[in-house]
């Protein structure tokens, strides 16, 4: 079986099954629930999934907000700045530090220190710093990801540049800025879209966290308040969400990759 | 076909048009001394391979060359002027191909003139003007892709090519910069047998170059240092060998530990036309005479015994061991009259 390849219909078969199996688990583990217990709100059946799907969806009686669409804005928002400000960090320390020896001599101990403090214990610093607006989130995603970016693209352009092409570059006339960008960059640009899908679970996470903390908005707001009022039809949904979400992420990546650079799909 | 053997006769370098003139280039790094005294004058047209054992410093005469890590003594010079950093009159090849795999076969190609003729503002901010000279790029690749027979791989990217195909484009890509020399690092090493001799078969084109063109009184396009550990190969396709060596007679110059390799054996290979056929038995007695004198462990090699190619050069008024090679076509030139081979 180890090393045998799995036939695409085998595979196709099999991942089906465990998504039938993960259904099936659920309904029997709600009408258990229900049976015990007709009120229960932590295990939903499918049909009070269903009204936590609508509650979201539908402008709220008194507010008039449409609680999916607010919160997806606020989060994806959040996200996208956050994973922006961290990639331009990470990507101008990385390349900076793997391309320039003083800047590797001056930059490599902080950000490796920095890579060791978890970045959910640093909320009640951006606290206090940054205040609770976008800021806050903006500065949780990047203080995690800029660490992980700048120490993978450092190693990136130390080791995955042979010193061959930069000297042949050398030769045909490349300028330092033209060998960082048109070599250097070029060659680790794979590893940094890898590295940036990989790094969006782990911003999701910090952002979540700070959500639930400090925000009045978002899927972490949003599941903080609902989870407390043991509304677990939104809760459950909103996961799911979170869940294809990440997956529409990691898809939106892989594509980027292969179409910016083909060459490294060999 | 046309070859002649190596003959040792008494001359100077006066006369000819130097490329590549090393005096005295020394190298060490700490205590580990790696080149002393290597003096070495390539001229135009000139295809010159450089042998030696492993470790005995090729490489870092090659960089020093190149301008990458200039010599710690000595001087490199270019066509008169000092060399301290990499430059586009000299072009490279490495063994392992040395091409940027996020491009493909055309792009590669054009990256040197991309780089030599504009400049990453103007990339970005003269498009329209940079997108004309990106076609006129463009389209100079694929003629140099076309003289290497392979303008069909234009598109494809370097790891969809054999390595034969990927050589094939490192060499497009050095020569469409028109380097004065160039220098090829063991750019056959890693490939089979029969691509190895098709590839050697260009340079006997090239070198056939050189002769014509200085034949017909133009300066020789190709000047060539390569690279080699297959003697075989160094004899065939150059006109002339390089022995570097650390196996030379130190302890009778007053040193205790050898104070770095240096050149040893420096003579004429016999010249080849194009498809010719790879004479071995030809040129066993110079293989047999390299290896003793260059790769013998227990060697002591005095250099002044084996150095002898430009006082051989020098002075002769007819070049008769040197039918088809371009210093007797450039001879010929200047006596008024063709070459012809023998």
């Amino acid at each position: 079986m180890i090393c045998r390849p799995v036939e695409w219909r085998t595979r196709l078969a099999l991942g089906v099954l465990s998504v039938v199996l993960l259904g099936f688990g659920y309904t029997w583990l709600a009408q258990r629930q229900h049976a015990n217990n007709p009120d229960d709100r932590t295990i939903p059946t499918w049909s009070q999934l269903g009204e936590g799907v609508m509650k979201t969806v539908r402008p709220h009686p008194i507010s008039g907000e449409v609680w999916l669409a607010s919160d997806a804005a606020a989060t994806f928002g959040r996200l996208g700045l956050g994973l922006l400000a961290g990639v331009v960090l990470g990507v101008t320390l990385g390349l900076g530090m793997g391309c320039f020896g003083p800047i590797e001599a001056l930059c490599l101990p902080t950000v490796a220190a920095i890579a060791k403090v978890p970045p959910t214990a640093m909320l009640a610093v951006f606290f206090v710093l940054v205040g609770t607006q976008t800021e806050f989130y903006v500065a949780m995603i990047a203080f995690g990801v800029t660490p992980i970016l700048a120490q993978t693209l450092y190693r990136a352009a130390r080791d995955d540049v042979p010193d061959e092409l930069l000297q042949k570059a050398a030769t045909l006339g490349a300028s330092t800025f033209e060998l960082v960008w048109n070599v250097v960059f070029k060659q680790v640009l794979p590893r940094l879209i890898e590295v940036v899908r990989l790094q969006i679970g782990p911003a999701m996470v910090f952002l979540i966290a700070a959500e639930y903390a400090a925000a009045d908005q978002g899927f972490g707001y949003r599941l903080r308040i609902e989870a407390r009022k043991v509304n677990f039809d939104v809760v459950y949904f909103y996961l799911a969400l979170l869940a294809a979400s990440g997956f529409l992420f990691d898809f939106a990546l892989t594509s980027l990759r292969r179409w910016w650079c083909p060459w490294f799909e060999k | 076909m046309s070859y002649a053997t190596a003959e040792s006769v008494s001359m100077t370098t006066a006369g000819v048009d130097p490329v590549l003139e090393l005096d005295g280039v020394g190298h060490w790094f700490g205590r580990n001394r790696v080149l002393r005294g290597i003096d070495l004058h390539i001229a135009r047209g000139q295809i010159v391979a450089l042998v030696g054992p492993s470790g005995c410093g090729k490489s870092t005469l090659l960089r020093a060359i190149l301008g990458t890590d200039p010599p710690k003594a000595g001087q490199v010079r270019m066509n008169g002027v000092a060399v301290d950093r990499p430059g586009r009159d000299r072009g490279i090849v490495y063994q392992r191909y040395g091409l940027y795999p996020f491009m493909t076969a055309r792009e590669n190609v054009a990256f040197g003139l991309m780089l030599d003729q504009t400049s990453l503002p103007q990339r970005l901010l003269r498009f329209y003007p940079w997108s004309r000279q990106r076609k006129r790029h463009l389209e100079l690749a694929d003629a140099w892709l076309r003289d290497v027979g392979l303008s069909a791989a234009a598109d494809r990217y370097p790891h969809e090519l054999s390595g034969g195909m990927r050589q094939r484009v490192a060499f497009a890509a050095a020569k469409v910069m028109k380097p004065e020399l160039l220098l090829l690092d063991e750019p056959f090493g890693a490939l089979d047998e029969a691509t190895r001799e098709d590839l050697q078969q260009m340079l006997l084109t090239r070198y056939a170059e050189n002769v014509a063109a200085v034949a017909g009184g133009q300066p020789a396009p190709h000047t060539i240092l390569i690279v080699t550990h297959e003697l075989n190969e160094a004899i065939f396709v150059a006109d002339r060998v390089v022995g570097l060596s650390q196996y030379w007679n130190w302890r009778e110059s007053g040193y205790d530990d050898c104070p770095g390799a240096t050149i040893v054996y420096d003579q004429p290979a016999p010249v080849f036309t194009p498809g010719s056929e790879r004479p071995t038995d030809a040129f066993f007695k110079q293989r047999s005479e390299i290896r003793r004198v260059v790769f013998d462990t227990t060697a002591r090699t005095n250099p002044a015994d084996y150095v002898s190619f430009w006082p051989h050069w020098a002075g002769q008024a007819t070049p008769p061991t040197f039918g088809g090679s371009v210093l007797g076509a450039a001879s010929a030139a200047q006596r008024g009259s063709g070459v012809d081979d023998e």
